[in-house]
């Protein structure tokens, strides 16, 4: 028994070295939270040190995981009211945190240029608007792009997309590649959260959910059925991956999409992961489209700029001030972002992208490039998802997209049945 | 053992069997050593071949340098000091706890035992939050103590497993031993514990291994990155929405078996000879 | 006395298990999207299961697994742990590289793997090709994509392969040798001795895969998110993207507890038939 009594001490002894660490300090602590990989880690690590040598009385807490796990953290410490005071926010997130009183509103703080928004567009900012106040402050202008490689276009004599190109286009250019070259045309467009599909609904003038949140927005359920025909067609013809392609691949990474291995000549994504993209690519030249408009008259563009991520303040912060400075830093130092360079997405203060732009990389020129090409193109931001529109994704979405994808349902029984279920789950919330 | 060709032809396909199966068995653990020195654009681009085209350690060392000054150095020491310390703590008392249920009847033992059991059966997934408001209340988030402490009160698991051990060890062992006029603590210290050493050893290392491979806890309860074990860093590593540097996935999780199979191989040693040194003379 | 040697577990019962079990169990009777309050709701949840196609198919998927994974594993299990029962140098070189693959576990890494493995143009098909056969997109086929996580476990059975592995070393020797002197063939020494004196510990490795397998949640929710067409989606995957990704909390929490009624009455089948089975040297202690 001695022996178990000598080891309990030496355990008891390093439980408080380890508790030791995490005492109170005198200076003011905030915690920031965001989610991430390790290149993300380390560019907001620096920050974090160099905003801490600018305001020596603030010491940063940071706590940093992966995305999925993320989520489940944070939902876990909202429960138990342990809440970072800085919060990296996602648009799908950002109005159920906020109509449930979560987030601190933060009108106060930019009206007294604590966060300074004067080089910042209304575009850039509406993104974080709830209910009419700024809860979150956007870190990245981001939008969807269909990703191409134009080596292969030319090869095959398939023209570039050109601004106002349409779904019609879209699937002619994908056919012809699959004949000429026996690559995949396109990639990744069925995929798991239903954007590709807003767009297309946007672009005809309508949009997945009704502006009450209560029910599907769209009227026709040809729209519906008229997005998986084409799919369909495409799979068919071998143009896009067959959905067990898909599913077998799941989402690891953009790493590794099929236009990396040059196995597939065009690609669907965010416009921040051009980077990634083209690092795995080995940064052979790849460029980014705009996503095409419905095949109809006076189609609407099918691009909004989104913010790639937000930060927020918890409402249960203590030091509310100190996390907007910290929040401004992000935002307007020139030198701060020449770190994050633009890892988040294009930053949304005008001078600080011009102090980035003779820095630049290719795949990250590309990148601003489009964000500028989208701004001239695009419809504003529609309102966020409704309560519930996690579950309409995940229980309802994500099954009838495999279920019509592997022939189990055709799309027209499909548009009947989704239709149903959604509003069903709307309506409950 | 028995003697004449018919016994060297047996023996050729034992090692036959037992070195082809090892082959199939290990081979997608080679795959991730391969990977784990490809080039990090290689890794999908090449991802039948084996050996890599252009060798390379850097994933190694970009790896092991993890997030802003925080090192590996730091994630294997927090997952030392939780894995060990958790790792004694619950063998210890998870062995009394078993002798306890294994062989002295008492009344509600069947009850008790039932309740364990179910806590066996309720998934973690709805425990969770609960678990975290808890741990919040008592001031233990972002310390080591809900890794710990809780360790410190025997897991259902390993009851069990010592129980299941102990019952298969002959009665008079303990009958005899009271003869001598040793109490039962005196029983369990001196006659049992030598004899389910084997148990003992694997409970530990199955405890040791999966606290270690454990980033769930890690996760709600560790904020700082100072405090994140080895499990946790490495799933910080990759995020499907940015850019990953796969190489280094790979590399520190080839790095964080190491130790897991360095412990397996030393104390498995101890597993085979629990009987030979103990003697199960009775 | 009794009371006395479990103290340990009892004290830790009450301090940290009691609570959140009881917690789940109230949570099930109420809405709670974990942002807002618990609102009571007496019985919809557990009705709402009846009509829940998804939930329909997770219970599919979970017998599925449980009734191939279960006794694959345990079988295989048991095969290898005889296979490298002998003491020598090389059979504990064996155990270490027998062991490996389940020190994997669930990092990121095992996904990438495992994909390699099971990919069009990964291992398996290789093989498969080697000797004629072609394969197929095994985690894209909805008929195979369960059996890739089956072998996954099957692979993975370092666990139960070290407990038969210390159980048989807890046999003692002297019973093979007198059974050899009188002449025993190995087959019938296997099962006049090593499963009756092993029965205990294969009872504890049947029920504790039995228990496990009906969670079995990490390599599914690393590997295949549930799919295709939810053919892998197990139950705990189902709680878990419940709990934490529709933020239906008190769903997910009656979801669970009917998963341990289930498991509940599969472990009392186990030990209800273990006494026709099961051999104990302590017999009276029952």
């Amino acid at each position: 028994m001695k022996k178990f009594g000598s080891v309990l001490l030496v355990v008891l002894m390093c439980l408080s070295l380890v508790s030791s660490i995490t005492l109170a300090q005198e200076k003011i602590p905030l915690r920031v939270a965001w989610w991430g990989s390790q290149d993300r880690h380390n560019r907001t690590l620096k920050v974090i040190e160099m905003f801490e040598k600018k305001y020596p009385n603030i010491k940063i807490y940071p706590e940093y995981t992966a995305w999925n796990d993320y989520w489940t953290k944070l939902n876990t410490q909202a429960a138990g009211k342990n809440l970072p005071d800085v919060i990296q926010h996602d648009y799908a997130y950002l109005s159920e945190w906020a109509t449930r009183g979560l987030l601190l509103p933060l009108d106060d703080f930019i009206a007294k240029g604590v966060i300074n928004l004067s080089n910042v567009a209304e575009n850039q900012i509406s993104p974080g608007r709830v209910g009419g106040k700024v809860y979150a402050i956007n870190l990245g202008t981001n939008s969807q792009a269909i990703l191409y490689d134009p080596e292969i276009f030319k090869k095959t004599g398939v023209p570039f997309p050109k601004v106002g190109w349409t779904w019609n286009d879209f699937r002619e250019a994908a056919v012809k590649i699959k004949t000429k070259l026996g690559i995949y045309g396109a990639e990744a467009i069925t995929y798991a959260d239903a954007q590709a599909f807003k767009v297309w609904l946007m672009s005809h003038g309508t949009w997945l959910y009704a502006d009450d949140g209560k029910s599907v927005g769209y009227k026709d359920d040809k729209l519906f059925s008229d997005w998986f025909n084409m799919l369909l067609d495409l799979q068919a013809k071998g143009a896009i991956p067959n959905i067990e392609v898909e599913v077998a691949r799941g989402t690891l990474g953009v790493e590794d999409m099929f236009i990396v291995t040059q196995k597939s000549a065009m690609g669907h994504l965010w416009s921040n992961q051009i980077v990634a993209v083209s690092r795995a690519a080995k940064e052979r030249t790849l460029r980014m489209a705009l996503v095409p408009k419905a095949p109809i008259p006076n189609a609407k563009p099918a691009n909004y700029l989104k913010a790639s991520q937000f930060f927020s303040i918890s409402s249960q912060s203590k030091y509310p001030k100190e996390a907007a400075m910290f929040i401004d830093f992000f935002t307007n130092s020139i030198d701060a972002n020449k770190v994050l360079f633009a890892e988040r997405g294009v930053p949304i203060s005008s001078k600080i992208q011009k102090a980035l732009l003779p820095l630049l990389g290719p795949a990250q020129r590309e990148m601003f490039n489009f964000i500028s090409l989208v701004e001239k193109n695009s419809l504003p931001i529609p309102p966020p998802d409704p309560p519930g529109a996690s579950d309409v994704i995940k229980n309802v979405w994500n099954p009838m997209v495999e279920q019509i994808m592997y022939g189990k349902i055709t799309p027209d029984k499909a548009a009947i049945e989704f239709r149903e279920k959604v509003n069903k789950i709307l309506q409950q919330r | 053992m028995v003697g004449g060709t018919k016994g060297r032809y047996l023996n050729v396909l034992y090692h036959l069997i037992t070195f082809l199966l090892g082959i199939t068995m290990i081979y997608p653990v080679l795959w991730m050593l391969g990977s784990s020195f490809k080039e990090s654009s290689d890794i999908f681009t090449t991802m039948g071949r084996l050996i890599p085209t252009r060798f390379t350690v850097g994933n190694y060392i970009e790896g092991w340098k993890g997030f802003g000054n925080v090192t590996f150095t730091t994630f294997f020491k927090n997952s030392f000091i939780i894995a060990g310390v958790g790792t004694i703590a619950t063998v210890f008392s998870s062995a009394l706890v078993a002798y306890g249920f294994a062989r002295i009847p008492f009344q509600g033992r069947n009850l008790w035992f039932t309740i364990m059991m179910i806590t066996l059966m309720l998934p973690f997934q709805v425990q969770i939050i609960p678990q975290y408001i808890m741990f919040n209340r008592l001031n233990w988030i972002n310390t080591f103590y809900p890794l710990i402490i809780p360790k410190f009160f025997g897991g259902a698991f390993f009851i069990f497993l010592i129980m299941q051990f102990i019952r298969g060890l002959p009665l008079e062992l303990d009958e005899s031993a009271e003869i001598d006029g040793a109490g039962r603590l005196g029983t369990f210290w001196w006659i049992i514990l030598p004899l389910i050493r084997p148990a003992m050893i694997t409970a530990g290392l199955f405890s040791f291994y999966w606290t270690w491979d454990d980033f769930l806890g890690p996760l709600l309860y560790l904020n700082q990155a100072t405090l994140y074990t080895v499990s946790l860093a490495l799933k910080s590593f990759a995020d499907p929405t940015a850019v990953t540097n796969w190489g280094a996935v790979f590399a520190m999780s080839v790095l964080s078996l190491v130790p897991v199979l360095f412990i397996f191989i030393f104390f498995q040693k101890y597993l085979t000879e629990g009987i030979a040194t103990t003697g199960m003379k009775g | 006395m009794g009371y006395l040697f479990i103290s340990p577990w009892l004290i830790g019962f009450f301090i940290f298990t009691l609570f959140p079990i009881i917690a789940s169990f109230v949570l099930a009777f109420t809405r709670y999207d974990i942002l807002s309050p618990p609102r009571w709701i007496g019985i919809d949840n557990w009705l709402r299961l009846l009509e829940d196609n998804r939930y329909h198919n997770s219970l599919r998927a979970t017998f599925y697994y449980v009734f191939t994974a279960v006794p694959l594993r345990l079988i295989f299990a048991l095969l290898v742990a005889m296979l490298l029962k002998p003491s020598t140098r090389l059979a504990s070189i064996y155990r270490g590289i027998y062991y490996l693959p389940s020190l994997i576990g669930g990092s990121v890494a095992i996904a990438v793997v495992w994909r390699q493995v099971f990919g069009l143009e990964g291992l398996i098909n290789f093989i498969l090709g080697t000797i004629g056969l072609k394969g197929t997109n095994w985690l894209g086929n909805p008929n195979t994509a369960i059996w890739t996580l089956i072998i996954l476990a099957v692979w993975q059975f370092g666990s139960p392969m070290l407990i038969f592995l210390a159980g048989l070393k807890q046999i003692p020797e002297s019973l093979y040798e007198a059974a050899s002197i009188d002449g025993a063939s190995g087959w019938s020494q296997f099962v006049k001795i090593t499963l009756p004196m092993l029965s205990p510990v294969i009872l504890f490795n049947l029920i504790m895969q039995i228990i496990n397998g009906f969670m079995v949640f990490t390599q599914a929710y690393i590997i295949t998110s549930g799919g295709p067409l939810d053919t892998t989606l197990f139950y705990s995957l189902y709680v878990y993207q419940k709990a934490f990704q529709s933020f239906e909390m008190g769903y997910a929490s009656a979801m669970a507890w009917v998963l341990l009624m289930i498991i509940a009455f599969f472990t009392v089948l186990a030990f209800k038939t273990s006494r026709f089975w099961v051999y104990y040297e302590s017999e009276e202690v029952r």
